[in-house]
């Protein structure tokens, strides 16, 4: 692949004058690195505050860099701020998020892949239909059956626990993720199974030793979907954690919006920058996978 | 035996992905509707209230915090059409000018990452007027510079839009730069060999090529705006005032401060009808797409 692109763009380039190429081409060049450095900014602006002094805050300079670095911000964030009576920090949010994060997790996959691949592969005449109806339930707003999942969840007795939160975030992806599956399976050629059939492989066999191997660039782009869309929740998170299980995005809503007291803006920002943290570390170290997972779900879903 | 195995088996597997449609999504969908005809306060209540059948729709078509969410989101779904055009813009540039495509890509794409909850923290903290960029223009030398949006209710939307754009536009740029890339080469070759202006090519040629790649970002978007909520919470708390209501906003507060189940309901019916009425072209133009594949196949 890599050395067929590779000789296409010469060929392309080649009827071309070089130096006009160039010229166009450095205008264009800095016109993006201007874009860039203007969607730079806001993390750059969380950054350097997160690590000045509430001193040297007030001052107003918001893109100074800070004069004395310190962890004083970051210290508070992670555990002194308050959130409601409690005044733990943000890492109770944190080890809660990840409470949620793993069941989430669970939950979505083996639903998603199970339910693709069953509807991709095997002959079930109403698929179709059911593939359809899973389409217009992916883009039913979640303020729509909120109040009966909350009824619901109460009923089961989980409701105000990391379950609830974590059951709700299965549900509520189960629709997209499993389109995205069944994407990816569709293409698998039949032969392959049809072969694994005469073998006298069953339904969860073939899953378990065709399926499942092949799927694992598949897998990575669920999880970072799964990853960043759980972490980055609110409103389920309020909705259904109560107050016993509080994610780390709304313990820092509670600092910050609704906080009381003295603002302190290195505190707030090192806080907000400290919940950002786990899904911008995976975005960049898996930048390539994300930018598949968004397009592949959203040009074909 | 192996094949009624197999028969079985996939029909079991399917039973919870049922169960979820069927309960959490039809079921949950019908029970609000049902929810909004009732006389439900703060605890569900199951008599219909005949005398009054449309009360809360009655009510809620003569709330002023209504129309504002409703005006809002047309407002917000126009402001933040700019994130399409950026993205198709940035994505045409990026991809006449390979150097560095991906590290722009990625620049471009890391909003995407980052929760509308700290998006919204941070850009408060920008709009900040005595420490924020106001300050930073006035220092500059502006002096009448007013950055002060969110302090305004003409401005507070504006503000919202802005952080929206922010941290959207990637995402048009991926879905953009994927269906420049689907365009094929003779077509590049032979627009270089016509000597076709650039500002015609992409007029005349790309745009209507990626007709269907703007409809699905422009879909995409309106859906995405009528879920607008944490960054609305995060940046102004639906303020001032009322000003920057949105209908998700709207329904979460008619039932969590208002303590309104039938009123939040019936709320949140209308949202379902206005995501209904934005997804039928898509339904449609897939349907139609797919038809027209297959004629083209025969």
């Amino acid at each position: 692949m890599a050395n067929i692109d590779i000789s296409e763009r010469e060929f392309k380039q080649y009827p071309k004058k070089k130096k006009k190429i160039k010229g166009s081409s450095i205008i264009t060049f800095i016109f993006l690195a201007m874009i860039a450095l203007a969607v730079l900014v806001p993390l750059y602006v969380i950054i350097v505050t997160s690590f000045k002094t509430l001193d040297q805050i007030t001052l107003g300079r918001i893109f100074d860099l800070p004069t004395t670095w310190t962890f004083e911000g970051w210290n508070k964030a992670w555990s002194e701020v308050c959130s409601g009576m409690t005044c733990n920090g943000v890492k109770a949010g944190f080890f809660t998020s990840i409470k949620i994060l793993i069941p989430s997790i669970a939950i979505s996959v083996g639903l998603a892949s199970i339910t693709g691949y069953a509807l991709a592969l095997w002959k079930i005449k109403w698929a179709g239909s059911f593939l359809f109806v899973l389409f217009i339930c992916a883009f039913v707003p979640f303020q729509v059956i909120m109040i009966p999942l909350v009824l619901i969840t109460a009923k089961l007795g989980i409701y105000g626990t990391f379950w609830a939160v974590a059951i709700v975030h299965g549900v509520l992806s189960m629709p997209f993720l499993t389109l995205i599956f069944r994407n990816f399976y569709k293409d698998i050629p039949p032969e392959l199974i049809n072969a694994a059939l005469m073998d006298s492989g069953s339904f969860w066999r073939i899953f378990g030793e065709i399926v499942l191997p092949m799927s694992g660039n598949i897998i990575i782009v669920v999880l970072i979907l799964v990853i960043t869309g759980v972490w980055n929740d609110f409103l389920i998170g309020l909705t259904f954690g109560g107050f016993g299980a509080q994610p780390m995005t709304v313990i820092l809503a509670n600092t910050v919006i609704t906080g009381t007291g003295a603002v302190r803006y290195n505190v707030d920002m090192a806080a907000a920058l400290l919940t950002a943290l786990p899904p911008l570390i995976v975005y960049f170290a898996l930048g390539k996978f994300f930018v598949q997972g968004i397009s592949a779900g959203a040009i074909k879903g | 035996m192996a094949i009624r195995y197999s028969w079985m088996s996939p029909r079991l597997a399917l039973i919870p992905a049922m169960v979820i449609t069927a309960v959490a999504f039809v079921g949950a969908i019908g029970w609000t509707i049902y929810i909004s005809f009732t006389k439900s306060r703060r605890f569900p209540n199951y008599d219909i209230y005949w005398e009054n059948f449309w009360r809360q729709y009655k009510r809620l078509f003569n709330d002023p915090n209504w129309e504002t969410s409703i005006n809002n989101l047309i407002f917000m779904t126009i402001g933040s059409a700019l994130a399409i055009l950026f993205g198709f813009i940035l994505a045409v540039l990026v991809n006449k000018e390979k150097t560095g495509e991906g590290v722009f890509r990625t620049i471009y794409l890391y909003p995407l990452a980052v929760s509308f909850i700290v998006a919204g923290i941070v850009w408060r903290w920008m709009f900040n007027p005595v420490l924020g960029i106001e300050n930073f223009l006035i220092e500059l030398g502006f002096e009448n510079a007013s950055f002060n949006w969110l302090a305004h209710k003409d401005t507070a939307m504006w503000g919202v839009i802005i952080a929206i754009v922010w941290h959207g536009m990637g995402f048009y740029l991926a879905l953009m730069l994927a269906g420049l890339k689907s365009i094929n080469d003779e077509i590049w070759n032979a627009a270089k060999l016509d000597g076709i202006s650039p500002w015609k090519f992409y007029t005349e040629i790309v745009i209507p090529m990626l007709k269907f790649t703007f409809l699905t970002c422009a879909i995409l978007l309106s859906l995405g705006v009528v879920k607008t909520y944490d960054i609305v919470l995060a940046m102004t708390g639906g303020g001032p005032g009322t000003s920057s209501w949105t209908p998700a906003y709207f329904v979460v507060n008619a039932y969590a401060t208002r303590g309104n189940m039938g009123y939040a309901s019936s709320a949140a019916f209308m949202m379902l009808l206005i995501t209904f009425a934005i997804f039928l072209p898509l339904v449609l133009l897939t349907r139609w797409q797919t038809k027209r594949k297959e004629r083209e196949a025969v």
